[in-house]
């Protein structure tokens, strides 16, 4: 095509990311009384110590493991939009299962069990959508959004009611037994044992990616689904499996936060999240291996956000325009071409 | 009149109310559905509209003033989905997720900046317009259920009416029709297919922005998140209403309705509200599979 200049994937990465960060700061530059300091505190304090380093790190985990789930669903062509509702209640699910465990029961069981159900619960309401889809021929967008409004809601009476900590103030749900949580390492920060989770999973979605059967039916079954048809490819089924691998995906996102840095159900607290793992997502440009650089950028605009945005009175919200910008970028296919052709 | 009349009114009198905001904009949709795009930013474009056109609103002083300005920010947000999605050739869904956090993000953060709350903004505006003489909301049950309603909520009717005659009668709704069957042949006709979806864009911008601007007078204040799914709402009534205005209108009602009676629940009953909230929700989702047709 003469009229535009397409635009390949690391164009659109690298505009994605100059452009979000760009206005990250020019937002800076409107609203702080000292533009460097700003600056620097935005860029330089998450690295800064051991203590930020951590927390930063640990941001980066549910981002990378439901960024990796939102990507299985892209593959195959879907497009999950249900992320909020099924990391909340996969949330929930672990956390009143870690509650309800008898106080001697092993560490390690509770860490497997809770993380198990905390996958199902979400993997059962991503799968939802996939049968509404395979079934009903139900748009899985509208569907998981509904679905997740709907959970989110009921999730919200659970804590707040049934779960509700007699002796808190807050719309939280008991603390979980101290023993229970994950393992720390960077002590003090939040950062624990599950990053190694959230990378080995990744190592294990492109193995099975790259050199099994089903990821390169999955494959096919994304790029053409007809040919896939044809091939004999069960694409209903895994339609349905991406969907629920996408929504189990963010339950175990959720369930690893409750047993490792909140140590709790608070009413709300993953607002959000299901939104930056699409964005991790998109980052990746489809790749497994991407989600890491992905999700440690989108991590650290929200670090950063939070770092100084609060200190200069801006709500941390801005992580959603600079998000929305990101996305914007991410997916343009071409520039339209603003002046005459050069030669 | 009796106790159960009471609330019958009640119930069906705040139908119509709720049914306004969803009204605007499915019927907005659903000029881009037939243009061939689904539009999920419905939910972010009445956000806008409801935030700037409050905010107009309320510095005013004038309801008018206010329309204006909930109808010029959401149809600008949609001329940037439009630009990003023809122009840059974005996907469109990637692109409608992005102008829905684009509308939280921004909503927010100029509700702290402007009004400094992230919380409630309530503002004091004039007394809304009513549609019909006082005298006719006299007449029993028909009065205060039908004829009591402001100007802004016969609008919504208004503009379902015109908009199936724009569809069905004139030259502009055709080709937007045509765009969304075979994008192919109206350009072999020597028309811009890019122009008719853009076009329907901005149809969609006018209907979520007014939308957004009918949720924030009904209850006079701005919220983040002030749409909470309506958006997504709006969207299922076009396809539970197979795409025709009129049964768009009708399934406009029923989730309306639901939302009604969720209200009345909330206040009347021991069902905690967090899972009575979810009762739109769900009478939604389960119209969807009951419309869902299996391709």
């Amino acid at each position: 095509m003469e009229a535009e200049r397409e635009l390949r994937g690391p164009a659109r990465v690298v505009l994605a990311v100059g452009v979000s960060i760009a206005l990250a700061a020019g937002v800076l530059a409107l609203f702080s009384q000292d533009f460097g300091s700003a600056l620097a505190q935005f860029f330089l304090e998450p690295f800064s110590n051991r203590y930020f380093l951590g927390n930063y790190l640990a941001d980066t985990v549910p981002l990378m493991i439901a960024g990796l789930g939102v990507l299985i669903a892209f593959r195959s062509k879907n497009f999950n939009l249900g992320g909020e509702g099924q990391l909340y209640a996969g949330a929930l699910a672990a956390g009143v299962l870690a509650l309800r465990l008898p106080a001697g029961t092993d560490p390690f069981a509770l860490w497997c069990w809770t993380a198990l159900v905390g996958t199902l619960t979400g993997a059962a309401i991503g799968a939802l959508s996939g049968l509404l889809k395979a079934f009903r021929g139900v748009s899985e967008m509208i569907s998981s959004f509904l679905i997740s409004a709907t959970v989110i809601n009921i999730s919200d009476f659970l804590i707040t009611g049934p779960f509700q900590d007699p002796a808190s103030n807050f719309q939280t749900t008991r603390q979980i037994a101290p023993q229970f949580l994950l393992p720390r390492i960077l002590a003090p920060s939040k950062l624990d044992i599950s990053i190694g989770l959230a990378l080995a999973l990744i190592l294990v979605f492109m193995v099975v990616a790259k050199r099994t059967r089903i990821g390169f039916e999955l494959k096919i079954c994304g790029e053409n689904e007809e040919f896939a048809r044809y091939c004999g490819i069960p694409v209903a089924t895994y339609q349905i499996a991406a969907m629920a691998v996408s929504g189990g995906l963010y339950g175990l996102a959720g369930a690893l936060l409750v047993i490792g840095p909140q140590g709790r159900v608070i009413r709300g607290f993953s607002s959000g999240l299901g939104w930056s793992a699409i964005s991790v997502a998109l980052l990746a440009q489809g790749s497994e291996a991407g989600v890491v650089p992905a999700a440690l950028f989108i991590a650290f605009l929200g670090t950063g956000s939070d770092h100084v945005m609060i200190g200069s009175g801006i709500p941390s919200e801005i992580i959603s325009i600079l998000q929305a910008v990101a996305m914007f970028f991410i997916t343009a296919r071409s520039l339209p071409r603003l002046r005459r052709r050069r030669p | 009149m009796s106790d159960i009349t009471t609330v019958l009114v009640d119930i069906l009198k705040y139908t119509i109310v709720a049914a306004t905001p969803l009204l605007f904009a499915s019927i907005g949709g659903l000029f881009s559905e037939l243009s061939g795009m689904l539009n999920i930013a419905l939910e972010g474009l009445m956000g806008i509209g409801a935030f700037f056109g409050m905010a107009a609103a309320g510095l005013s002083h004038n309801v008018f003033i206010g329309v204006l300005a909930a109808i010029a920010s959401a149809v600008t947000a949609s001329l940037l989905m439009g630009v990003v999605i023809l122009q840059f050739k974005a996907n469109l869904f990637i692109a409608g997720l992005a102008i829905n956090l684009l509308a939280g993000g921004i909503t927010t953060v100029l509700s702290q900046w402007w009004y400094h709350t992230k919380a409630v903004v309530a503002f004091s505006l004039p007394a809304p317009l009513p549609a019909f003489p006082a005298a006719l909301a006299q007449i029993p049950f028909i009065g205060p259920v039908l004829l009591s309603h402001s100007v802004l909520t016969v609008s919504a009717w208004l503009w379902t009416l015109g908009a199936a005659l724009i569809i069905n009668n004139t030259r502009h709704g055709i080709r937007i029709r045509a765009t969304g069957i075979h994008a192919q042949a109206v350009s072999a006709l020597g028309y811009s297919p890019d122009r008719a979806r853009m076009a329907a864009l901005v149809w969609s911008g006018i209907g979520s922005g007014l939308g957004g601007f009918a949720l924030g007078l009904s209850i006079s204040a701005f919220v983040p998140n002030i749409v909470s799914g309506r958006g997504w709402i709006a969207l299922v009534a076009i396809y539970l209403g197979r795409k025709k205005p009129l049964w768009i209108a009708a399934s406009c009602l029923l989730f309306a309705f639901a939302e009604s009676l969720s209200n009345y629940i909330q206040g009347f009953s021991s069902i905690p509200p967090l899972i009575v909230l979810a009762l739109p929700y769900a009478v939604t989702l389960v119209s969807l599979i009951v419309a869902g047709n299996k391709k």
